[in-house]
């Protein structure tokens, strides 16, 4: 974590530039020392802009997931202690790589300023010249040595350590999503939309300006929502305070008076598709992209905004959607979705996966995994999600992973039968690798007495009894009314 | 970890089944030592895994840490949800079934601004038919449909479609209603396109324009994904060319079935034609024939056949040829065919009767095929195999033999052969035929076999003697509600009977005289050669001595009573 260690893996391009800014010189690229409840930490400037209350700078913080980027006035800067400055050196390399995007951004960009004169024109140069990939390489390299660092320890010492900055750049999170590969970290662009024509859903775009927050506020149904990240809506939507969005056919307007004339025709009540199932609690709709569009656009656009490494680089309808909902008096409302390839090369089950914010922390989400693995089931496949998987992506598959593995476990240790990954696996429609990495993640997977052997922690069984307790809730398979959809070749060939 | 250096450990096969201990099945100290602190891939993207919160998630793993990574909340709204989402909803009982797009269930595209509303309300103003907010998004869209379709590139090139154009099109909607709002409304339209760069005016997706710059633009989305190319080559060309003279080829022969059947068709109809001429001409004949009186012989009305037929077989050749053309040959040949030989329904009916009884015949055939071998010795027997064991017994009205049958001999031996194939031509058993009077029953009969030490039985078998006068008669009927009542105790219950019916007659026939100790009397037969003989019942065991006052009795009734 010394200057040492950055050199020899950075090598050529040497530490970075320090010393003290002000709020005039302070430039998009810069690390500072930024507050953030109530604590300093480091961030990267990704953006700038002018308002009537002043200069504000929109903050990507050390080892925060982006949706925790925020706009800060500049009282929140601290100028006292040094601000490392985006390193020339590395400029060069990047810049040469993305030539063309350079050159395009700025095309972006004159059509921008137009709209918005001052702010972007600042940013859009560093887009250009901001080279963050070189030190999240680093980072990884590093893994453990950044790992324990606390809070504090930012602070004071890691606040120079180049690769804790590292993380600023990509940090990206999505709500139970699990995101397109990018390839490593140089993005390889060419090689990741190559990926793309053939299958897959996610990808993170490289594009500076797609790591900035683009809609500030969402009116959906009864609530207002706080995007957590870029979603390519029409562009001028950037300026508004808040877009509405049509709760049932998930339409977009910025304009109140469209809104509600648009709400005074709209007739959509539930999602456009087949109901696959229904019990009490929820329903699931099967939508396919290639019929409905529209919908699926929709819909992808607003998950976008909850969902870091979702792409919509590629139009919907190579895929399948199943969307949760739940039944009030005014129609079935969106709670979350999944989206499935109409053919996963590589055997995944499931490509994106949203529990919309207002549902979160509510148990849809274990209930969406429990879905797509039914499915699964049906179609007597194993599956897995799409990777890279977020954080609240990984959180949430572990749990269920980890819950209905133990769950069988049990059953085994009280036959005292012993179990095989195979049979776990087939029992679950989960690939072998996600039951060994989960039962490594527990540490429950034992090399003893010249035999491998599966220990049941005692604080997990318990834990099990507590879930016992709070009676979840769960998908009911016979109630699915489902049967794998069949695509022929030729309407895979002239369908997408 | 050091500690476990030394051991090597096997990789674990997904196959191998793994013993499941709980962690208090085994010894603490070693389970701790046995836990490995490797990292494990997580799938999410390397440099999100050390986010400070999902750390701490992690570490907590299994532990009741509470720890959660924060999202920015979101909040209630202050919109008036009720206002605008007003329409109840109410769910079907089954699943639902649904593929309509959201541009079907929606009425017009164009959702008015706010600008439009100011627009309109000082456009209502001024005059006195207003211009509802429905018919306003009616025109607007039209323009903007329009407007798309003949300037795609409007942004880039600034064309507007001009207002002639705009009413052609408006030539085919329901906004020709509108006509007198539309001048008026397309100023309008124009002006906001004007502000607006001539971009549609409703804020749109970025789509991909092929141009370079599409790539890295974030805003662009949703391209067309690309159908994975097949690699060129010489062969693939050569297939590809053949496959497309091919569909030529097919389409060509399409158009030649087209060509030949519409000719056909026009042959047809011309067929009818005449055929219809000539018919009508014929019953003005018929009709003058009857005017005139002309009895004559109606050749003349079938004067053409001769000639319709040769000119049917012109045809026929031809046609052979041209299959498109068979089908219609049936019709005129089946004409002819009903001119020419008229049929009798009497013929018919024969013809008719014929194959019905060849039908009933050969399935009597089949079923006597299939009972074959089959006895049926229930009490009241479906099929009547039973036949077959009366063909043991010969009849009696037979002629009485004046000497011992020379047959005798040989019937001995073959004991229980139908002998009496030789004196009734045996008749095959048919099925279920009904035989009204029961001749057979009502005729004594008899069969000879040889019993035990060579003695020679002459079983007979009488006509139905002890079965009172019929079980089918008068006696259920009067007999039927004798129990019903519990009263009837004391009244005797009478029973009429006709005294002069045959059956009733028969019965008293039967009815032995006093003193008779086998009421289904036992015949030594007179005819029965020297040998002892025993008259038996079939049913019951052979009575080796018969009584000797019965043969005299019951040899008597020789003239059966034999109902015609």
């Amino acid at each position: 974590m010394s200057p040492g260690i950055l050199e020899a893996t950075v090598g050529s391009d040497g530490p970075r530039q320090k010393n003290k800014a002000t709020p005039d010189t302070l430039r998009v690229g810069c690390i500072a020392m930024v507050e953030k409840d109530g604590q300093a930490r480091r961030a990267e400037i990704l953006s700038i802009k002018d308002t009537k209350s002043g200069r504000q700078f929109y903050c990507n913080f050390d080892n925060f997931n982006k949706r925790l980027d925020e706009w800060v006035p500049v009282k929140r800067i601290n100028f006292e202690q040094d601000v490392e400055w985006p390193n020339p050196d590395k400029d060069k390399p990047k810049d040469g790589k993305n030539k063309q995007g350079a050159t395009a951004q700025k095309k972006n960009l004159s059509k921008k300023i137009q709209k918005r004169p001052g702010k972007r024109e600042q940013s859009v140069t560093s887009e250009a010249a901001t080279p963050n990939h070189p030190w999240s390489e680093f980072v990884d390299s590093q893994p453990q040595s950044k790992a324990p660092s606390t809070p504090r320890d930012l602070e004071s010492k890691a606040g120079q350590t180049p690769a804790a900055a590292g993380d600023e750049m990509d940090l990206d999170e999505d709500e139970n999503t699990p995101d397109i590969k990018k390839e490593d970290d140089g993005f390889s662009r060419e090689a990741e939309i190559e990926k793309l024509r053939t299958g897959g859903s996610m990808t993170q775009n490289p594009t500076e300006l797609s790591r900035i927050r683009n809609i500030s506020k969402v009116q959906f149904g009864k609530y207002d929502l706080f995007p957590w990240y870029f979603s390519p809506y029409p562009e001028s939507f950037t300026q508004e305070d808040a877009i509405s969005v049509c709760e049932f056919c998930l339409s977009y307007y910025a304009d109140l008076k469209s809104f509600a004339r648009h709400r005074q025709k709209c007739t959509l009540q539930h999602p456009p598709g087949n109901e696959i199932y229904r019990d009490d609690y929820v329903s699931f709709f099967e939508i396919d992209g290639r019929r409905q569009r529209t919908w699926c656009r929709n819909l992808c656009l607003l998950s976008k905004m909850f969902l870091d490494h979702k792409t919509l680089y590629y139009d919907v309808d190579p895929f399948l959607f199943y969307v949760m909902t739940q039944k009030t008096e005014k129609g079935q409302h969106l709670v979350g979705y999944f989206s499935k390839e109409k053919e996963c090369a590589d055997g995944y089950n499931v490509a994106c996966i949203l529990t919309m914010p207002q549902y979160q922390r509510k148990g849809f989400g274990r209930l969406l995994i429990q879905f797509s693995y039914e499915l699964s089931k049906i179609e007597g496949k194993l599956g897995s999600p799409e990777k890279p998987l977020s954080d609240l992506g990984l959180l949430s598959y572990r749990q269920y992973w980890s819950e209905n593995i133990i769950d069988l476990l049990v059953e085994y240790n009280e036959r005292d039968e012993r179990c095989t990954i195979e049979s776990i696996s087939t029992a679950l429609a989960m690939t072998t690798q996600d039951v060994e990495h989960t039962l490594q993640a527990l540490k429950m997977q034992v090399y003893h007495k010249g035999e491998h052997k599966v220990v049941l922690p005692e604080k997990m069984i318990q834990a099990r009894e507590k879930a016992r307790s709070k009676q979840k809730r769960y998908i009911a398979p016979e109630r699915i009314q489902w049967k794998p959809p069949v695509f022929t070749a030729s309407s895979r060939t002239w369908g997408w | 970890m050091s500690t476990r250096k030394p051991v090597r450990i096997r990789k674990l096969n997904t196959k191998t089944a793994l013993q499941v201990l709980r962690e208090d099945q085994i010894d603490r100290n070693e389970y701790d030592s046995l836990t490995t602190d490797a990292q494990i891939a997580t799938g999410v993207e390397s440099n999100e895994e050390q986010e400070i919160h999902l750390q701490a998630v992690l570490k907590g793993a299994g532990a009741s840490t509470d720890n959660e990574i924060p999202v920015p909340p979101p909040q209630e709204s202050d919109v008036s949800y009720d206002e605008l989402y007003s329409t109840p909803y109410i769910e079907p009982r089954n699943y639902i079934r649904f593929s309509d797009t959201v541009e079907e269930t929606l009425g017009s595209l164009y959702d008015m601004t706010t600008e439009d509303e100011e627009y309109l309300k000082t456009y209502n103003a001024k005059r006195a038919s207003k211009l509802s907010d429905d018919d306003f998004e009616r025109i607007m869209e039209l323009f903007e449909m329009t407007a798309s379709e003949q300037t795609p590139y409007a942004a880039v090139d600034n064309t507007i479609v001009p207002y002639e154009v705009m009413v052609q099109h408006m030539a085919h909607s329901p906004v020709v209603k509108l006509q007198t709002h539309t001048k008026q409304v397309y100023e309008y339209w124009k002006t906001r396109r004007q502000d607006n760069a001539n971009k549609p005016l409703h804020p749109s997706l970025k789509f991909e324009t092929h141009q370079e710059h599409d790539d890295l633009d974030p805003y662009v989305c949703f391209r067309r994904r690309e159908v994975r190319q097949t690699r060129k080559t010489r062969a693939r060309d050569v297939q590809i060319a053949d496959k497309l003279k091919k569909l030529r080829r097919e389409l060509e022969d399409g158009r030649q079935l087209v060509l030949l059947s519409h000719q056909r068709e026009v042959l047809k109809k011309e067929l009818l034609n005449t055929e219809r001429f000539l018919f009508e001409h014929r019953a003005k004949l018929k009709e003058r024939k009857v005017r005139l009186g002309i009895k004559a012989d109606d050749e003349d009305l079938l004067y053409n056949t001769k000639p319709q037929k040769r000119k049917i077989s012109e045809v026929q050749h031809p046609v052979r040829g041209a299959p498109h053309q068979r089908l219609s040959l049936p019709v005129p040949r089946e004409s002819r065919a009903v001119e020419q030989d008229l049929v009798q329904l009497s013929d018919k009916q024969k013809e008719q009767y014929a194959e019905f009884f060849r039908d009933i015949e050969s399935k009597a055939q089949h079923h006597r095929h299939w009972n074959n071998g089959h006895i049926d010795l229930t009490e009241r027997p479906l099929s009547p195999v039973k036949e077959e064991q009366h063909q043991n017994f010969r009849p009696a009205k037979a002629v009485f033999l004046p000497t011992p049958p020379a047959s005798a001999s040989e019937s001995m031996e073959l004991d229980d052969e139908p002998v009496s194939t030789v004196m009734a031509p045996k008749r095959a058993p048919s099925p279920f035929v009904f035989n009204g009077a029961d001749e057979s029953e009502s005729t004594p009969t008899y069969r000879r076999r040889v019993g035990r030490n060579g003695r020679l039985w002459i079983d007979r078998r009488h006509c139905r003697l002890a079965s009172p006068p019929s079980d089918t008669e008068t006696p259920p009927q009067s007999d039927q509600c004798k129990y019903d009542q519990d009263d009837s105790e004391d009244e005797q219950a009478v029973y009429h009977i006709d005294q002069y019916s045959t059956s009733a007659m028969r019965f008293r026939t039967t009815i032995p005289a006093p003193g008779h100790r086998y009421p289904r009397g036992h015949v030594a037969d007179a005819n029965a050669p020297a040998h002892p003989v025993a008259v038996s019942r079939p049913a019951l065991p052979p009575v080796p001595a018969p009584a000797p006052p019965q043969p005299s009795n019951h040899a008597q009734p020789q003239p059966q009573p034999q109902p015609t």
